[in-house]
């Protein structure tokens, strides 16, 4: 494998010493490009109280391709489906080289903040979303309790 | 000919003489002699005309240049962002001039050529900078930026190029900031990049882009042709390729589907794709004659069948006697629709849109697998011809007209498959009503003429090309009342 670039370097030496609240990123032992990810349920939204584990990798053309981010733990969520998979524009064709590791990471923690059920991932969730915000707010709080917590 | 040929232009100059108060009639009368029939412009008589031109990549190349070359002329910009202006203007250059006179800072921001918010020049007093993608300081003369002054080095924008270009993309590569939309034009992506194999991928996309945003031409979408017709009716019209001789609709690029249009075809395409798996099921190959109910494949294109077991004559499409067929009009081609429908249960409603579509599709498939045929029976044609000939009766040439013959049923049979899809989406209504008589005549006068092909002797030459005229008209008139493009 070729050396890793200076800048992943920079990346992750920078989210080991200044940590961003609420989020920490640790590269695996083994894979410098393979980051192990928990997000703390944002306050005043249905995640509340629950650690959301993720998976990150860097690609081969990191900064130029966006990186790879899943959820590992379950996640009742319209933007988030049950493989884990996030609908975020930034990880998609709103990619930047000049965005880094951090800026995703707070990016999907907004999402957790503010749902957005008019581009939906889970096409159910989403719909409940949309008809019976009540009821599924009462399942994101089920479901953090269920899987985001204790663990 | 010339006899049907005027009549049926009688009832347009009719028109015109009312629509222009006489003043038409003065240049009739003073017309000279030798241009009554001859001059009759194909676009007014044929609603099928169409006037394109088949391009090579080098001549449209030239023709982009040129396009190029006037636009930065006149605005005195570069011929790399006239191209950007060009490709997001539908090259459409008077316009893009006059927006330009207007308010030049409104197209060069909605065209991603300028920034939204005016940069701010920083000036470093230092020697170095930082990259922010790859994170390494460089000397200055290392860095670049487009009108939205984001500095980055030069080894980071090769990369971010290759990386695009890798997933098909050249027009749209934008600068490497966040949230910023400028994008890269020609000449700075070029500059930024060495490999002769990323330049050459980087130019073909770029050329496949302008093509698709050009509105006066379209790729032929034959495999493997690399032709590009041009036409300055933007219509969804009849275009055949010089070179390999598809045949597709202008606007779409898709089969061409007269008299349906570009979006009707489309929606009924996938209807096809998702339901024909129940609609084959439910309409079998073969089918039995109604009279003594031996099984009877169909073989060739004519929808007229007389059964070989009882002689028999009956349609294949009805199964009804085919005598029946024969008077006023075709009965065959016209669905019935319940009138109590509204009153019936949701199931029922179901049943009877179902029964509604097989009714449609049957005919289109029908008429598409009579097409598929066609191969076979012009060799069918061929043997009984060869027979004729060995036996006396007639030559060579003698028979080519069938050839000819075969050929119109083809293009016919054609329009009459695509009528399917056009009634289908139709309401119901007189205009319906009209169509669907229409229809029904061109679908005899069809049947009538694929019956003549398979059974003609030399001495009904005169009879088959009658009927040839008479299908034809019935084509360009039903085209003419309903191709609205």
């Amino acid at each position: 494998m070729a050396a890793l670039p200076r800048r992943i370097i920079k990346e992750t030496q920078r989210l080991l010493q200044e940590p961003v609240p609420g989020i920490s990123a640790v590269p695996d032992d083994s894979n410098a490009r393979y980051f192990h990810v928990i997000v703390t349920g944002p306050e005043d939204s249905p995640f509340e109280g629950g650690l959301f584990k993720l998976e990150l990798f860097l690609p081969e053309d990191y900064p130029m391709s966006a990186p790879k981010v899943r959820f590992i733990t379950q996640i009742y969520h319209p933007n988030i489906d049950r493989l884990g998979r996030i609908c975020l524009d930034i990880l998609k064709d709103k990619w930047s080289p000049a965005l880094q590791i951090r800026t995703v990471l707070l990016s999907i923690q907004a999402l957790l903040s503010a749902p957005n059920p008019d581009d939906p991932l889970a096409n159910d969730v989403a719909e409940l979303w949309k008809v019976n915000e009540a009821e599924a707010i009462r399942n994101a709080k089920e479901w953090t309790r269920k899987y985001a917590m204790d663990n | 000919m010339e006899a049907i040929t005027a009549v049926a232009q009688d009832p347009e100059s009719d028109m015109d003489c009312s629509d222009n108060e006489g003043f038409d009639d003065y240049d009739y009368y003073n017309a000279t002699e030798d241009n009554d029939i001859e001059q009759v412009d194909p676009s007014k008589t044929d609603p099928e005309h169409f006037e394109y031109e088949c391009l090579t990549e080098e001549q449209v190349e030239r023709l982009l240049n040129e396009t190029v070359e006037i636009l930065s002329n006149n605005l005195q910009i570069t011929p790399s962002l006239a191209k950007v202006l060009l490709h997001s203007h539908s090259w459409a250059v008077t316009s893009i001039i006059s927006k330009y006179r207007s308010n030049p800072d409104n197209l060069l921001i909605n065209s991603k050529v300028k920034p939204v918010t005016t940069p701010s020049t920083s000036s470093t007093c230092s020697r170095y900078m930082t990259c922010p993608v790859c994170v390494s300081p460089q000397v200055n003369e290392r860095f670049f930026s487009l009108s939205c002054l984001h500095s980055f080095c030069k080894d980071c924008w090769t990369t971010h190029f290759e990386v695009q270009i890798g997933q098909g993309i050249s027009t749209a590569i934008s600068c490497m900031a966040r949230e910023c939309e400028v994008l890269a034009p020609e000449d700075f992506v070029l500059k930024h990049l060495s490999r002769t194999t990323m330049r050459e991928k980087f130019q073909q996309y770029s050329f496949q882009d302008y093509v698709k945003s050009h509105p006066e031409l379209r790729f032929c979408p034959g495999p493997n042709c690399q032709v590009v017709v041009r036409s300055r009716e933007l219509k969804a019209k009849r275009s055949v390729c010089c070179q390999c001789k598809t045949i597709f609709c202008f606007k779409c690029g898709m089969d061409y589907h007269a008299p349906t249009d570009c979006l009707t075809i489309k929606k009924w395409l996938t209807k096809c794709a998702d339901d024909s798996e129940t609609a084959n099921y439910i309409s079998a190959h073969t089918k039995d004659c109604p009279n003594c109910h031996i099984c009877i494949e169909k073989n060739g294109g004519c929808n007229h069948m007389q059964c070989y077991n009882c002689k028999y004559d009956f349609c294949w499409m009805c199964l009804g006697d085919w005598k029946a067929h024969g008077s006023e009009y075709y009965e065959c081609s016209r669905y019935k629709e319940n009138p109590n429908i509204a009153h019936e249960s949701v199931h029922a409603q179901a049943r009877e849109a179902l029964k509604k579509y097989l009714h449609y599709y049957e005919r289109w498939e029908n008429h598409s697998k009579s097409l598929k045929l066609e191969a076979h029976t012009l060799e069918k044609l061929k043997a009984r011809i060869n027979q004729k000939v060995m036996s006396g009766l007639g030559t060579w040439i003698d028979w080519q007209y069938l050839f000819t013959a075969a050929a119109l049923l083809a293009k016919c049979r054609y329009t009459l498959q695509y009528t399917y899809p056009y009634a289908y989406y139709m309401e119901t209504g007189p205009r319906k009503e009209l169509f669907e008589y229409q229809q029904a005549q061109l679908e005899a006068e069809i049947e009538n003429l694929s019956w003549k092909i398979e059974r003609a002797e030399t001495t009904d030459r005169g009879d088959l090309e009658n009927q040839m005229d008479i299908a034809e008209k019935r084509r360009t008139t039903l085209l003419k009342d309903f191709l609205d493009v």
